[in-house]
C-alpha cells in the first residue's frame, strides 16, 4: 500500500517537474495591447482616507487620457497593502503585492508606497525586476539621497544599479528644516519642545527639526517619542508646561495621534503654537482636532507642506481640484494630488517611450524633464527626487486650512 | 498498521499536492497564484506549531509569541545585515536565531512559573509589548522602526533561493517542524507535558518535575517562533517594523492553534492554511468581487427632507463606505472567527487527546480542551 | 448644567483654597516639582478612574464565566460612537444650562442601555453557544466579536453626518464635542483641576457605589455570586444561570458605557481603533487587582493610570508601556493572582 502511494506520489512529482522545465510562452509571446499600472496603498485602516484620495487621483489621471495612451489600453488595479489584523501595513502583503506587479507582464508601472517602511520592502524587489515605482507618500530621506539615512542606503534599494523608483513628494530632510526656521523666524521661538510618533516618517522630520534648531541656535527644552495608542497625553503636557517652551513641534501624522496631542495641549493648559508637518495636513485632522483647539487666541497651528495646498494650486493643478472635487464632491485630501501627479508623469514617460516594455518605461520616467503638472513644472533628479523644494506654511481658521507663506527652495512651483 | 499506513498514504498524497503548487500555477490565470501566500502559511504553520507545544500539548496561554518572533526576526537580522560586523550566513545565523529564541524563552518561563492560567497569559502579553517597546527604543541597535535590510535570501547548498526555491525549502523546513513536534508529543517529554496539562499534582506524583518541563515547552514554544521570524525577515529580505509584530500577530497564531485543534499538530497545519489563506485570498478575492465606486457628496442631504432625507442618508452611506470592499474586512475576519467556534468549538481537527489508540475519526469530547479548560482556572 | 458645574466648582475651589491658603503654591506661570508632581497626580488618577470603570465590566464577566471579554474594549469604542450620534443628531453640543446638564444624563444613560443591550447580545450570539466548549474557544469568540465590532465602528464613522465629518473618511478619528468644556474648574497655583477631571469623579465614583451595593446586598448580586462560585450549584439552587449571565453581561457592558462617555468628553476624540487600548488598559487593570475581583479592579485601573501619568512625567513617554508592563509582571511574579486575587486554591 504504501509503496504503491509513493510511486504515485513519485511520478507526479517527477510529471510536475517535467511541466515546470516545459518553457513557458502563453505570457511573452504576443505583445499585448493593453498595459497595466498598480498602486499599492494601506486602504485598511487608519490612513484610508489620505489612501483612497490618492487613488482617486490616479484614477483621474488615468481617466483624463481615456484610459488610452498611445494606443494601448490603460487598466489601473488599486492593491491594498495593509491588513486587517495590523490595521496599517503589513511587509508579508506589501511583497506579496510587489511579487503579483512583478508577476503579471502586463504591469509596466508600480504606484506606492504610502508608508516608507513598505517602500523598503518592495522597492528591490520592483528594482530587482525591471518594474518603475513612482511614489506619492514617501517622505524618507535615505530613500534616495545618499548620505542621509544608513551607510548602505539608497544604493541597497536598486541592486540592479539603476534607479528605478521615483518620487513626487519632497523628501524629510527639507520639510523639517522649513519647519524648524519658521519657528525661529515667523513664531520668534527661542525654546522649542519637540515630540514625535517614534515612526520613519515622523521621527525621521523631527530628528532633522532638532539639528536645524541645535545648529541656528534655538533651545530644545524636550525631545521625547510618544506612544501613538495612547488614550491621552495629559501627563505629558504637563512636562511641556514645566519646561516651558515657546513652541511644541510634533513629527507625526493624524493617524499618530496629532489632534490628540494637539487637544491635550490645550486642555492641559499649555497654550503655545503648534507646528506639525504634512502628515497632518488633511481634513481629519482638522476634524479630529475640534473647533476650539485650533484658534490663534490657544496658541495656533501651523502645518508644514510640501507644494502648496490645493487651493493655492494654479494652472493644471486647480483644474485637478476643480475636476475632483465635481466628480468626488469634496475638497481632495492634500496627497491626492501626488497621486495624480504620480499617474500623470507615469502615464506620459509610457507615452514618450518607444517600445512599451518596462526598461524603456524606467528610462523615460527617468527623463522627465520640466513636466507641467499639477504641481507646477518640475524634474526628476538622478535620484529619483522631484526639484520641486517649496514648502508652504498654513495655518488653520474657520474649518479649513489657510495659507500663510512659502519657504524653502529657491525653485518656485509656479 | 492498516490505520496507520492508511495516513501515511493520505500524508504523502497531501505534501505531493502542496509541493507542487509552484509547478501547477503557471498554468493557471495571474489572480489565482497561491504560491507566494502559500509561503507565508509555512511560516505562520512553524509559529503555530510552536504555540501548540506551549498553548495545546502543556496548557499555559501565551499572548505575545509574536515577540519571540521579533527576537528572531532582530537576531537573525543583526547576524546577518551587511551594516553590522557579524554577517552570518543563513544557515548558521538560523541557528544562532533558534538559540537566542530559547534563552529568550527561558528568560521569560524561569521567573514566571508560580503564574498561571490567564495571569500567565497577560504576562505574556506583557512581555511582547515590551519587546516591542524595547526594538523601537534601542533605535542605535535596531534602527528603531526604520526596519534592517537588505538580509540574506535563504540558501540551500551555497545556492541562494528564490521564488519556488523559497517555497520547497520553507516547506521542507514545516515538515522537518512537524515531524519534530509528533516526535515530541510522543517522547517522554511530551508526555509530561501533556501530563501538565491534564493533571499537575497527578504529574508531579508520579515524578515528571513540572518546572523543568514548563521551562523546556516555553524554550521549544520561542525558538520555534524565532525560526518563523527569520525566515520572513529573510524572505523579506527586511526585518520589517517591531509593529509588524505586535499583539495582532500572537492573537493570529492564537486563532490559528485554535481554529485548527488545541494541541493537534494537524490541525495547527490546517489553522493556518485558513487563518493566512483568508488573508491573502479570500479577503484579496472579496476586494476584487466588490470592486469599489466613487464616494458620493454629502452635500445634497441639507436639501433633502423626511422620506427622501432617509433615502439619500442611506445611498450616501451606502457608496461611501458600505461599497469600499476594503471596510468589509475586519467584520469577514471577525465573523469567520465566531462562527468557526460556534460551529466546531474544538477546531477543525481536534486532537484526539490522551487517547492514542482512539481510532480515526473520533472527534468526540476532546482530552486537550476539556482539560486545558480545568487547568486555565485560578 | 452651568448652574451645577458652578456649584460643584465653587465646593471644589473652597476645599482647595485650604492648600492655597497654607502658601503650598504660588501662582507664577512656571510649574514647581511640587505642582507638577501634583498635576500629574491629578492627571492619572482621572485616568485610572476611567479605566478602574471599563475594568469593572471585564472582571464581572470574568467572575461570572472565565472568559477574558476581547470584545469588551470595542464596546466601549462602539458606545463612544452611539453617543457621538446622539450628540450629533439631537445637538445636545447646543443646549445650555439645564438643559445641558440633562442632556449629559440623557446621553450618559442612552450609552449605558446601548452598550448593556449590545454586550447582552454579543454574550447570547457569541458566547452563548459556546458555554460547554473550551474557554479558549469561547476566548477566540471574543476576539471574533472584537473584529466584527470594530468594523462595525468603521461603518458607523462614515454616516453622512456632520460629527462624522459628513462621512468622508471613516476611519478617521472624530471630535467629541466638549459637552463639558475642559476649561479649569479651580487653579491653585498653577495645578489645573479641570471641569471634565471632576466629571470623571462625578461619574465613576457614585457607579462603584451603586455596583457594590447590587452586588454585596440584592438578590441579583447574591445570585451573581453564587453563579461566580458555582453554577452547577446554583442552577441547582433554582438559580436561573443564563438568566444572571445575561444580567452581568448588560451591567458589566452598561458601565462601560458610563465609563466611555466619560472617556469621550475627556479625551474629546473618538476613533474606530480605540477600543484596543481601552481594552489592553482595562484588561491589565483587572489582572493587576486579582482577575474576577471589583475592588481590586478599581485599585488596579488607579495604579495603572498613575503609573502611566508618572512615567510619562519623570522618565520618557516612550518607555511607559515598557514600564507598566514591568511593573505587572513584577507583582504577578510575587503575587501570582494579582493584588486582591484570591490565593490559588491547589489542586487535592
Amino acid at each position: 500500500m504504501i509503496r504503491r502511494t509513493a510511486s504515485i506520489v513519485a511520478a507526479l512529482t517527477g510529471a510536475a517537474f517535467l511541466l515546470a522545465a516545459a518553457p513557458l510562452n502563453h505570457a511573452q509571446d504576443t505583445p499585448s495591447k493593453t498595459l497595466k499600472i498598480v498602486s499599492s496603498l494601506p486602504q485598511t485602516g487608519s490612513a484610508n482616507a489620505q489612501t483612497t484620495s490618492i487613488v482617486n487621483g490616479i484614477k483621474m489621471a488615468i481617466e483624463e487620457r481615456g484610459a488610452v495612451v498611445d494606443g494601448f489600453k490603460i487598466e489601473f488595479e488599486a492593491m491594498d497593502d495593509a491588513s486587517p489584523q495590523k490595521g496599517n501595513w503589513d511587509g508579508q502583503i506589501e511583497s506579496a503585492n510587489a511579487k503579483r506587479a512583478i508577476a503579471d507582464p502586463a504591469v509596466v508601472g508600480y504606484i506606492g508606497t504610502y508608508n516608507s517602511g513598505a517602500a523598503k520592502i518592495s522597492m528591490p524587489l520592483l528594482n530587482k525586476a525591471g518594474v518603475v515605482m513612482v511614489s506619492p507618500g514617501n517622505t524618507a530621506a535615505g530613500l534616495t539621497k545618499p548620505g542621509l539615512g544608513e551607510p548602505n542606503e539608497p544604493a541597497v534599494y536598486r541592486p540592479s544599479g539603476k534607479v528605478s523608483y521615483f518620487r513626487v513628494v519632497p523628501a524629510d530632510d527639507i520639510q523639517g528644516a522649513v519647519a524648524c526656521e519658521f519657528c525661529r523666524e515667523d513664531l520668534k521661538a527661542k525654546k522649542v519642545f519637540i515630540l514625535h510618533d517614534r515612526e520613519l516618517y515622523g521621527k525621521g522630520i523631527a530628528d532633522v527639526f532638532k539639528k536645524t534648531a541645535e545648529s541656528t541656535g534655538v533651545q530644545v527644552v524636550g525631545f521625547e517619542g510618544i506612544d501613538a495608542k495612547a488614550s491621552n497625553y495629559r501627563s505629558l503636557v504637563t512636562k511641556i508646561r514645566a519646561a516651558a517652551p515657546d513652541a511644541v513641534f510634533f513629527g507625526g501624522t493624524t493617524q499618530t495621534n496629532a489632534a490628540q496631542v494637539l487637544k491635550d495641549l490645550r486642555a492641559g493648559g499649555c497654550k503655545v503654537p503648534f507646528v506639525s508637518p504634512d502628515g497632518t495636513f488633511e481634513k481629519a485632522f482638522i476634524e479630529a482636532a475640534g473647533k476650539d483647539s485650533v484658534t490663534k487666541d490657544q496658541g495656533g497651528v501651523y502645518i508644514t507642506f510640501g507644494g502648496v495646498p490645493s487651493e493655492m494650486l494654479t494652472g493644471i493643478g486647480a483644474q485637478f481640484v476643480k475636476n475632483y472635487q465635481k466628480k468626488y464632491g469634496e475638497i481632495p485630501e492634500a496627497y491626492a494630488v501626488y497621486g495624480y501627479e504620480a499617474g500623470c508623469v507615469l502615464l506620459d514617460a509610457i507615452d514618450r517611450a518607444e517600445t512599451k516594455d518596462r526598461a524603456a518605461i524606467i528610462a523615460a520616467v527617468a527623463a522627465t524633464k520640466n513636466f507641467n503638472g499639477a504641481l507646477g513644472t518640475w524634474s526628476f533628479d538622478e535620484n529619483g527626487d522631484t526639484s520641486i523644494r517649496t514648502m508652504s506654511i498654513n495655518t488653520i481658521e474657520d474649518g479649513a486650512f489657510k495659507f500663510v507663506r512659502t519657504a524653502g527652495g529657491a525653485a518656485k512651483a509656479k | 498498521m492498516a490505520i496507520s499506513s492508511k495516513r501515511i498514504t493520505i500524508n504523502l498524497m497531501l505534501i505531493a499536492v502542496v509541493a507542487i503548487i509552484p509547478v501547477v500555477e503557471k498554468y493557471v490565470p495571474l489572480g489565482w497564484h497561491i504560491s507566494d501566500p502559500m509561503t507565508d502559511v509555512f511560516v505562520y504553520a512553524i509559529l503555530g506549531l510552536g504555540l501548540n507545544i506551549l498553548t495545546g500539548f502543556t496548557g499555559l496561554l501565551n499572548l505575545g509569541v509574536a515577540a519571540f518572533a521579533a527576537i528572531g526576526a532582530y537576531v537573525f537580522a543583526i547576524s546577518t545585515c551587511e551594516i553590522y560586523p557579524f554577517q552570518l550566513g543563513f544557515w548558521s545565523a538560523l541557528g544562532l536565531t533558534m538559540a537566542a529564541g530559547a534563552l529568550a524563552g527561558f528568560a521569560l518561563g524561569a521567573p514566571t512559573l508560580r503564574v498561571r492560567g490567564d495571569y500567565l497569559a497577560i504576562v505574556t502579553l506583557g512581555f511582547g509589548e515590551i519587546v516591542k517597546d524595547v526594538l523601537v527604543n534601542m533605535d542605535s541597535i535596531t534602527k528603531g522602526t526604520q526596519g534592517i535590510n537588505p538580509l540574506p535570501p535563504p540558501t540551500l547548498f551555497g545556492t541562494e533561493l528564490s521564488g519556488n526555491g523559497q517555497y520547497w525549502l520553507f516547506m521542507g523546513i514545516v515538515l522537518v517542524v512537524v515531524a519534530g513536534a509528533r516526535r515530541l508529543e510522543r517522547s517522554r517529554i511530551g508526555r509530561g507535558w501533556i501530563s501538565i496539562r491534564e493533571d499537575e499534582l497527578a504529574s508531579r506524583a508520579m515524578g515528571i518535575r513540572p518546572d523543568h518541563a514548563k521551562m523546556l515547552a516555553f524554550a521549544t514554544c520561542a525558538s520555534l517562533a524565532a525560526l518563523a521570524g527569520a525566515l520572513t525577515a529573510s524572505r523579506l529580505s527586511s526585518s520589517g517594523e517591531p509593529g509588524n509584530y505586535d499583539f495582532q500577530i500572537s492573537i493570529l497564531a492564537l486563532c490559528i492553534v485554535i481554529v485548527g485543534g488545541l494541541g493537534s499538530v494537524r490541525g495547527v497545519l490546517l489553522g493556518a492554511l485558513v487563518m493566512v489563506g483568508m488573508n491573502s485570498i479570500v479577503l484579496v478575492k472579496l476586494t476584487e468581487l466588490i470592486g469599489g465606486s466613487d464616494a458620493a457628496p454629502a452635500s445634497a442631504l441639507a436639501d433633502a427632507h423626511g422620506v427622501q432625507w432617509a433615502l439619500l442618508f442611506i445611498k450616501t452611506w451606502a457608496q461611501n463606505v458600505l461599497m469600499s470592499p476594503t471596510n468589509w474586512k475586519f467584520l469577514v475576519f471577525g465573523l469567520a472567527l465566531v462562527l468557526m467556534m460556534i460551529f466546531r468549538p474544538e477546531g477543525m481537527l481536534p486532537a484526539r487527546g490522551t487517547k492514542e489508540d482512539a481510532p480515526d475519526g473520533d472527534d468526540g469530547a476532546s482530552g486537550a480542551t476539556a482539560v486545558a479548560n480545568k487547568e486555565l482556572r485560578p | 448644567m452651568q448652574r451645577t458645574v458652578a456649584a460643584a466648582e465653587f465646593l471644589a475651589a473652597s476645599a482647595l483654597s485650604q492648600a492655597d491658603a497654607v502658601g503650598a503654591f504660588a501662582r507664577d506661570g512656571l510649574l514647581s516639582s511640587q505642582e507638577v508632581f501634583t498635576q500629574q497626580l491629578v492627571t492619572g488618577l482621572s485616568n485610572g478612574m476611567i479605566i478602574a470603570l471599563i475594568a469593572i465590566g471585564y472582571t464581572m464577566v470574568y467572575g461570572i464565566i472565565e472568559l477574558i471579554n476581547f470584545a469588551h474594549g470595542d464596546l466601549c469604542m462602539l458606545g463612544a460612537y452611539f453617543a457621538l450620534t446622539v450628540v450629533g443628531a439631537l445637538g445636545v453640543d447646543h443646549w445650555v444650562g439645564a438643559g445641558g446638564l440633562m442632556g449629559l444624563v440623557m446621553v450618559l444613560v442612552g450609552t449605558a442601555a446601548f452598550c448593556g443591550s449590545l454586550n447582552w447580545s454579543i454574550n447570547r450570539l457569541a458566547y452563548r453557544p459556546l458555554r460547554k466548549a473550551s474557554k479558549l474557544s469561547l476566548l477566540v469568540s471574543a476576539i471574533g466579536a472584537s473584529f466584527i465590532l470594530v468594523n462595525l465602528g468603521l461603518f458607523w464613522g462614515g454616516l453622512p453626518m456632520d460629527v462624522f465629518a459628513n462621512g468622508t473618511s471613516s476611519a478617521a478619528p472624530k471630535a467629541f464635542p466638549a459637552l463639558v468644556s475642559a476649561a479649569p474648574a479651580a487653579q491653585i497655583g498653577d495645578v489645573i483641576y479641570s471641569r471634565t477631571d471632576l466629571l470623571v469623579l462625578c461619574v465613576t465614583l457614585p457607579l462603584m457605589v451603586a455596583l457594590t451595593y447590587l452586588v454585596r446586598f440584592t438578590k441579583l448580586g447574591k445570585a451573581m455570586r453564587a453563579v461566580a462560585q458555582n453554577p452547577t450549584g446554583a442552577s441547582l439552587m433554582g438559580i436561573d444561570v443564563e438568566r444572571v449571565i445575561g444580567a452581568t453581561f448588560f451591567i458589566g457592558g452598561s458601565l462601560g458605557g458610563f465609563a466611555t462617555v466619560v472617556y469621550s468628553l475627556y479625551n474629546q476624540t473618538v476613533s474606530f481603533q480605540m477600543g484596543y487600548r481601552m481594552g489592553m488598559d482595562a484588561f491589565i487593570a483587572a489582572v493587576l487587582g486579582g482577575i474576577g475581583n471589583l475592588p481590586g479592579a478599581v485599585l488596579g485601573g488607579i495604579l495603572i493610570g498613575v503609573i502611566r501619568s508618572m512615567s510619562d512625567g519623570y522618565l520618557e513617554a516612550r518607555w511607559t508601556n515598557t514600564v507598566v508592563f514591568g511593573i505587572l509582571i513584577l507583582i504577578l511574579v510575587f503575587r501570582p493572582s494579582g493584588l486582591l486575587g484570591a490565593k490559588l486554591r491547589e489542586k487535592v
